[in-house]
């Protein structure tokens, strides 16, 4: 139950318009704070739905894929340039992230992972990765103003942020593959 | 059994809420950024020329309309105190301007920059400003909109968005206009994208003359 509160708690402050407004000011801190933010949010609070509903989880989430592929989509979806433009001018657009990033990202992430193999976990993390270069590679390199709200040099500072994620998270598979698991088992 | 056809329905419905949130967000996976979305939105309502006073740099004054008298014009926002990206915008016209085939230039098709700084780009100005990238003064003019509410008007059909920074210059969208015979928006086109618009605007001269 602490959890949860300290979820809520999260999730609140996060909403606060001071505190929204200033999170989204600079494009890097929009994309790679508070959006993971929201995220964690739902993930501490997913332990009370999966207390409260355990039979919703267990009969329309039984092997983790369609709440894996509902995190992926609203992650993608939130990815793309427009929507993080929309967020900040469409007032529908900025609630939809509030609602969609903690309880359809979050909560089914935290239900989803302990039931995946180690196989599906793997092929999330190397479609993660190369989104994420991919993501990178287009926002470092290329010469327009892709959103509206944020300058260029944000856009290369995001972009440079998208290869540091991917980075890290190669580190975590190789250190995977090759390092010694038998001790964490 | 019944229990993995859940789970089954489940991933179906996702991708079906995934599928048409994608689809909508992105006007049927056309525009994935606001500015794209933007273009897309003017070009589907093709919004009408408004009538406009110009003054150009030789100080005469006509109506868009007289200038652009079944004729395609093709049109560029920029004002001349700008250091960044106008200068790049005018000189990538002037590329455009020198794909063109001769024999359209002034009888299909005729070239206009027009400033959305009336106060400081008087006709003298402009005509200094017109010889930095070749513009002729005739099948190429620089104009500016005295009347401000027209200005208004012309920049908000067009979708063109500039925000005064306080210090006397302007932060603005900037692209390539192609305006038809009737005076409606035409295309909009990538103003980085030289060799492209002027292969386009041709094929459109071409198809006209082949009619």
């Amino acid at each position: 139950m602490k959890q949860f509160i300290y979820g809520l708690l999260l999730f609140v402050f996060l909403t606060l318009p001071p505190v929204a407004t200033l999170l989204e000011s600079i494009m890097i801190i929009h994309m790679h704070l508070q959006m993971p933010l929201l995220i964690f949010s739902g993930f501490l609070m997913a332990r009370f739905f999966k207390v409260r509903f355990p039979a919703f989880f267990y009969k329309w989430n039984r092997n983790g894929i369609p709440g894996i592929l509902l995190f992926s989509i609203i992650l993608v979806y939130w990815m793309i340039p427009r929507t993080m433009d929309e967020a900040l001018t469409v007032y529908a657009s900025e609630i939809f992230k509030f609602i969609s990033l903690p309880f359809l990202a979050g909560i089914p992430l935290r239900d989803s992972w302990r039931k995946l193999g180690s196989v599906s976990k793997n092929i999330v993390f190397l479609i993660f990765i190369i989104l994420f270069i991919l993501m990178g590679w287009l926002f470092i390199g290329v010469d327009d103003q892709i959103c509206n709200n944020y300058l260029r040099v944000d856009q290369i500072t995001l972009g440079w942020g998208y290869v540091t994620l991917a980075a890290c998270m190669i580190i975590y598979i190789v250190q995977l593959i090759f390092g010694d698991q038998s001790e964490f088992e | 059994m019944i229990k993995n056809n859940q789970n089954t329905l489940a991933i179906i419905v996702v991708i079906l809420f995934g599928s048409i949130l994608f689809y909508v967000e992105t006007d049927g996976f056309r525009a994935y950024t606001a500015e794209s979305a933007r273009t897309y939105e003017l070009l589907q309502d093709k919004p009408k020329f408004p009538s406009v006073t110009l003054e150009d740099s030789q100080e005469r004054t006509y109506t868009f309309k007289e200038f652009g008298n079944d004729k395609y014009v093709f049109l560029t926002f920029m004002y001349t105190s700008c250091k960044t990206v106008c200068p790049q915008l005018e000189m990538n016209m002037a590329q455009v301007y020198d794909l063109i085939p001769r024999k359209y230039m002034g009888e299909d098709i005729v070239f206009l920059s027009i400033s959305f700084d009336p106060a400081r780009d008087n006709p003298k100005i402009l005509a200094k400003y017109r010889t930095y990238f070749g513009s002729d003064g005739e099948t190429w003019r620089m104009a500016r909109i005295t009347d401000q509410a027209e200005l208004d008007t012309l920049l908000k059909e067009l979708g063109v968005i500039v925000i005064p920074d306080g210090n006397g210059n302007f932060t603005h969208n900037t692209a390539f206009y192609l305006i038809g015979k009737k005076g409606h928006l035409q295309e909009m086109m990538d103003f980085t994208k030289i060799k492209e618009t002027a292969s386009k605007v041709v094929s459109i001269l071409e198809n006209e003359a082949g009619d």
